[in-house]
């Protein structure tokens, strides 16, 4: 059910982010959580590919869960190291919810990566959204990868000049940053240049009127997917009214 | 420690599953140069970095010198090979030429004084001095090969693999360069060079390697 269409995909992922952050309870957080892979398998999701590819996020995010668990004093102690309390039930709920509500946001944009980024921007632009934003959009997508692809060269360049970096002090490591971050900078900037540049040369809103070859047209599927998203969404928000 | 780099039975796939090498090995000798050809796409610079430990074969080692890249760290390979990228602007970080040259020696602690001798006398070599304090982006795409190499050089390594080193460059460049690999050789230090310029490795080959199919003559 790959064909589904990105603006479908959009409005959901802005339903599920959004319920995201205005619960605080862990119930309500995980049952999102659950409407939330629920939609992404819908949309053929593939989550073993998502949690190779974000293992090292996920590891940032239990690591901050954890030291969000140890900073919070409030609640009853749960696990106490002589004088000092080292987790609270109250700690240990707050991280759950953190890890829950960050669990939507990646499965939300997870989501949106089974569509391409240039339908994505199609659905922005039928959307009525100004052509130039999401121009700049789809460049920013685009150059993305790039931009990986070079600060690795550089990274690489600096270690086979014979500077190992796992040995280099932390004091220094800000030295070596600078040489990583400078050609990155003003390579950005000149490729802002170059294309704009190749741009007008070839007549970048020339003309007022402008058409797709790829047109992106809803299905009967994605009205029903829609309506009930919406539905499902507003029961939900009416019936837990409450925790708000 | 020996005096080869040992290349023992690799196999290499790219990420979408073709494969270029499959139980490929190659023995290059320190002090002699080794010139490698081919078609687009045979895998002469997916070689180049799977000896720089830049990719990791799926299957065999690669030694240099005796020690094996498994055990090393990039650091510990730059330091005893130099490499030359074939997009010279992709290994180039310095704010001006003479720092670019200068910095990793500087920043190892060497002395201030001989590090400084040593990029003279490489932009001299390399016909930098009139751009030693440009930013090396802004320089003509010759002379970011140039001071690409001149870079790598500064280092000192014992063997040096350069892809595509004529590439963009003029015929008093192409001399130069020679004429510092050519030095180079009498010091002993071993080259793998990935060329297509044929006077260029006439000139400078002891052995030529033609990679096809992830094999060679």
């Amino acid at each position: 059910m790959n064909n589904i269409d990105p603006r479908t995909k959009l409005i959901q992922v802005l339903i599920l982010s959004t319920l995201a952050l205005i619960y605080n309870e862990i119930t309500l957080l995980s049952i999102i959580l659950i409407a939330a892979i629920m939609i992404a398998l819908i949309n053929n999701v593939n989550f073993i590919s998502v949690i190779i590819r974000l293992n090292k996020l996920l590891k940032i995010i239990f690591l901050i869960a954890l030291i969000q668990s140890l900073l919070t004093n409030m609640g009853n102690p749960i696990f106490k190291m002589g004088n000092f309390t080292l987790f609270t039930d109250y700690g240990i709920l707050k991280s759950f919810e953190f890890i829950l509500r960050m669990g939507i946001i990646i499965v939300s944009a997870a989501i949106i990566t089974t569509s391409s980024s240039r339908e994505i921007i199609q659905g922005l632009i039928q959307w009525n959204c100004p052509y130039e934003i999401a121009f700049m959009v789809s460049v920013a997508v685009r150059f993305l990868p790039i931009f990986k692809e070079e600060m690795t060269d550089i990274i690489t360049a600096i270690q086979l000049r014979g500077i190992d970096l796992k040995k280099v002090k932390l004091s220094k490591k800000f030295q070596v940053y600078k040489y990583i971050l400078t050609p990155i900078t003003v390579n950005s900037i000149m490729k802002a240049k170059e294309l704009a540049a190749a741009m007008e040369m070839r007549g970048f809103r020339a003309y007022s009127e402008r058409t797709s070859y790829l047109v992106l047209k809803m299905q009967k599927f994605d009205y029903i997917l829609l309506g009930l998203s919406i539905s499902a969404a507003l029961l939900f928000i009416i019936i837990t009214r409450g925790a708000l | 420690m020996n005096n080869k780099i040992e290349i023992n039975n690799i196999s290499y796939e790219y990420p979408r599953g073709r494969k270029v090498f499959i139980n490929f090995s190659l023995e290059l000798n320190k002090g002699e140069t080794t010139v490698i050809t081919g078609k687009n796409g045979c895998g002469k610079t997916t070689l180049a970095k799977l000896i720089m430990g830049i990719l990791k074969p799926s299957f065999g080692e690669i030694k240099l010198f005796g020690q094996s890249t498994k055990d090393m760290s990039l650091g510990a390979i730059g330091e005893i090979i130099g490499y030359v990228f074939q997009s010279p602007e992709r290994q180039l970080f310095g704010t001006t030429v003479l720092e670019e040259l200068t910095f990793p020696l500087l920043f190892k602690g060497y002395n201030r004084e001989e590090t400084m001798d040593r990029a003279e006398k490489m932009l001299e070599i390399f016909d930098l001095k009139k751009v030693r304090n440009s930013y090396p982006y802004f320089l003509s795409y010759g002379e970011k090969r140039c001071l690409a190499i001149a870079s790598v050089l500064m280092v000192g390594p014992e063997y040096l693999i350069l892809d595509e080193p004529t590439a963009s460059l003029d015929k008093e460049r192409i001399e130069a360069l020679s004429q510092a690999l050519e030095n180079l050789k009498k010091r002993n230090i071993g080259m793998l060079i990935i060329s297509h310029n044929k006077d260029f490795i006439e000139r400078h080959k002891d052995r030529i390697i033609n990679l096809e199919g992830g094999s060679y003559e």
